[in-house]
């Protein structure tokens, strides 16, 4: 789905004092429980392909930047069930991370050329370039910018032919819950697009369950 | 040697001529004299006031000075002073200050001592100053040295070792940059080392068990290493060891390592291993290993593996469901708290099953705790139970919807935000089924009668508590969902009790995800036809 940079909603710069001192918004389709489907266009020259996809987030830790979840991927070939991974993500509030990756093999232009991919992005771009966007405050946009890293498969073995190597540049939209990334991986098919919406899993409307660990 | 004993009288130091005893024992010439007026310090400040009197007599003066004399007066000298100054930031300020920083400067050259007994009493006076007034100590150098000195100290095979891993404990708990440093300092191998020792002292084993427990409390990389491992097998075994304090240590323990979402997701802690001892620790006689055992039930219960039959198979809901009738608002609580955690995502045969265990009318009953936090957990669990499968929703319209009718009774009548989220959360939720479902909120939220009393809705709407907003929100969004067939009537009794203009007037709503929210709502109102133009 694409999106769109909201003239009202337009990041602000932060003053030279506070720099770093932001928070994300709280966003309550993006906590605990909710639930993501859509597809991974995983084409390459050969053939043109695409695997659905259900994602739910399991854990959310907005002060520090965190968030994670499973993933889950139907109709992979060679898999005889659908094949789940856990993910952790890095929530993009400059506090905790900047839109640099600074890991994983992928370089700040690698960054750049990513996150632009993402039409609410352009707004942020000049920032971005000069220091990874350390002088933007986020925490009244609209999107929320992360980059999720699959850490282990759930239910196969890592023998399952399939690789969780790369990782996700991702845009979350507060105001309907949808979800676009792309899969960075340097060994893989570039800009595999990932698309998903917020599901309500049958309902009329949205559901928010909670827990709290101690 | 009297005051070895705990059951020895205590000196009541706000009176004048116990005082003045007192200041003559800690001048005296003698070792052995000076050594009781310590020990009398030792055994008897227990208050702030206590703690005031001694300082304003000059007793820390006198104490430091005996920082210059025999090792047993030095010894005495420590203990006492970290009695005195354990959380007083008075007689921290005046030690600090004291002779420029020198007694400050000669207890940390005391943590060189050749005596290991020193060696720890010098560091736990340190840890005391630093855990008072965070403004001390907070130099890297001093900080990693007492790390490593700690850990050193385990290895002494007598009370010293013994003490150790509950001063390692006080250095680190709370305090996630200092245990990240024991994490360098390989604190968890160390102590891990130190478990699998045979015959360990209770007391030490204990310690240690607590010492895991802080180091795992806050940094992911320390439960890694932790389950790494296999250290998960030593502290299990220690659930149904004979000292309750070790049982109470080793549930600390699983709880503060069962915190980690990655290993949750996994299904690393619900199995046989851990499962069936700790459900039956749930019948332990000590109320203190009780609530402990539940509170790692809590943690692991939130298993994204789909294996809580596990939980039902050895009977811990029904335990647990027991326990949330309990007399003792705490284990009600806790109780209550991990059937919370047990209901997230579960799937509806489990859900089912706690529900036929509480029974409708004992959900009823929980929900109207005399506790408020035990009411909020009661709301926050039938909020996971309307969640997911549309089919668990009906379970709270059986025996004529008296659950709803409880959780309409706490958001009228209640008075904390956090239950009036968990409250409006469990509205909203069964807001978002059917249309008998969504006019049953209605009837919750507006109800027929008009006793001029204000709904509670709009109260919600207009709070300043952003979440509660949010919630709010959310069940309006639900109930004029534009698919739903009864969705305009609603919007029509909405907006004749006032909460479409209330609405409306949150379009700029300090908080972005309500503003959010409110937008979504006024599109629905939009694509229903605004009754209100």
């Amino acid at each position: 789905m694409p999106v769109r940079v909201a003239e009202s909603s337009a990041p602000s710069q932060l003053s030279g004092s506070n720099c770093g001192q932001t928070s994300p918004p709280a966003c309550s389709l993006l906590s605990v429980g909710q639930a993501f489907s859509g597809t991974q266009n995983v084409s390459s020259l050969q053939k043109d392909e695409a695997w659905r996809v259900n994602v739910r987030i399991q854990g959310c830790d907005l002060e520090h930047g965190y968030l994670c979840g499973t993933m889950e991927a139907l109709n992979v070939p060679m898999a005889d069930t659908p094949v789940v991974t856990f993910w952790e993500g890095e929530i993009v509030d400059t506090k905790n991370y900047t839109f640099f990756t600074g890991k994983w093999e992928a370089t700040p232009e690698d960054d750049i050329r990513h996150w632009t991919k993402f039409p609410s992005f352009s707004a942020l771009q000049s920032h971005v370039e000069v220091d990874g966007g350390k002088s933007l405050d986020l925490s009244n946009y609209q999107y929320i910018f992360m980059r999720w890293k699959e850490q282990y498969f759930v239910n196969v073995g890592t023998d399952c032919g399939l690789t969780i190597a790369g990782f996700y540049y991702v845009c979350f939209s507060c105001s309907d819950g949808s979800i676009n990334g792309f899969y960075y991986d340097p060994n893989s098919s570039p800009f595999q697009k990932l698309e998903l919406k917020s599901t309500n899993e049958g309902r009329q409307g949205f559901s928010f369950s909670s827990y709290e660990l101690r | 040697m009297i005051y070895q004993s705990k059951l020895a009288p205590k000196c009541d130091f706000l009176q004048e001529k116990n005082m003045e005893f007192l200041l003559s024992l800690l001048n005296s010439e003698n070792e052995n004299v000076t050594g009781l007026g310590a020990s009398i310090i030792l055994h008897s400040c227990e208050s702030t006031a206590e703690q005031k009197a001694l300082c304003h007599a000059g007793v820390v003066k006198k104490l430091i000075s005996l920082l210059e004399g025999s090792l047993s007066q030095r010894d005495n000298s420590l203990e006492s002073l970290a009695t005195v100054m354990k959380n007083n930031v008075e007689a921290v300020s005046e030690f600090v200050g004291s002779e420029s920083g020198r007694a400050l400067s000669s207890v940390i050259g005391l943590t060189k001592d050749r005596y290991p007994r020193t060696r720890l009493l010098a560091s736990m006076c340190l840890i005391v100053i630093r855990n008072t007034s965070a403004c001390y100590l907070q130099d890297i150098g001093i900080k990693t040295k007492l790390v490593h000195l700690l850990l050193e100290l385990h290895d002494d095979p007598g009370q010293v070792g013994d003490e150790a891993p509950f001063a390692f404990s006080s250095l680190i708990s709370e305090k996630p940059d200092l245990q990240k440093l024991a994490f360098e300092a390989n604190a968890i191998d160390k102590l891990y080392n130190h478990l699998q020792k045979s015959q360990l002292h209770p007391k030490r084993f204990q310690g240690i068990l607590l010492a895991l427990a802080d180091l795992c409390s806050k940094l992911e990389s320390c439960r890694s290493r932790f389950l790494s491992l296999q250290a998960l097998n030593l502290v299990s075994d220690a659930l149904t060891h004979d000292s309750s304090d070790i049982r109470t240590a080793a549930c600390m323990c699983l709880r503060c390592v069962s915190r980690s979402i990655k290993n949750l997701c996994a299904g690393n802690f619900l199995n046989e291993m851990i499962v069936p001892p700790l459900v039956r620790l749930l019948d332990d006689p000590s109320t203190s290993v009780q609530v402990a055992a539940i509170s790692v039930l809590g943690n692991i219960a939130v298993d994204f593996t789909m294996r809580r039959s596990l939980f039902v198979q050895c009977g811990g809901v029904k335990q647990l469901v027991q326990l949330s009738k309990s007399m003792d608002s705490t284990v009600r609580l806790n109780a209550l708290w991990a059937l919370r955690n047990l209901m997230f995502l579960a799937d509806n045969v489990c859900k089912e099953g706690i529900f036929m265990e509480f029974t409708a009318s004992s959900l009823a009953s929980v929900i109207c705790d005399p506790e408020p936090f035990v009411q909020e957990q009661a709301l926050a669990l039938i909020r996971n139970l309307v969640d997911g499968c549309i089919k668990s929703v009906e379970l709270v319209f059986t025996e004529d919807g008296m659950i709803l009718d409880a959780v309409r009774r706490q958001l009228q009548n209640a008075s904390t935000d956090e239950i009036w989220i968990q409250g409006m959360y469990v509205l909203s939720n069964v807001a978002s089924g059917t249309e008998f479902h969504k006019e049953a909120v209605m009837h919750q939220l507006i109800p027929q009668e008009d006793n001029g009393t204000q709904s509670f809705i709009l109260k919600f709407l207009q709070s300043n508590e952003s979440q509660l907003r949010t919630a709010a929100v959310w069940a309006i969004v639900n109930l004029t969902f534009p698919s739903s067939p009864g969705s305009f009537s609603r919007l029509v009794k909405l907006h004749s009790a006032g909460v479409v203009s209330q609405i409306k007037s949150m379009v700029n709503d300090p908080c972005p995800d309500v503003k959010l929210r409110v937008r979504t709502a006024l599109g629905q109102f939009t694509t229903l036809g605004d009754c209100s133009t």
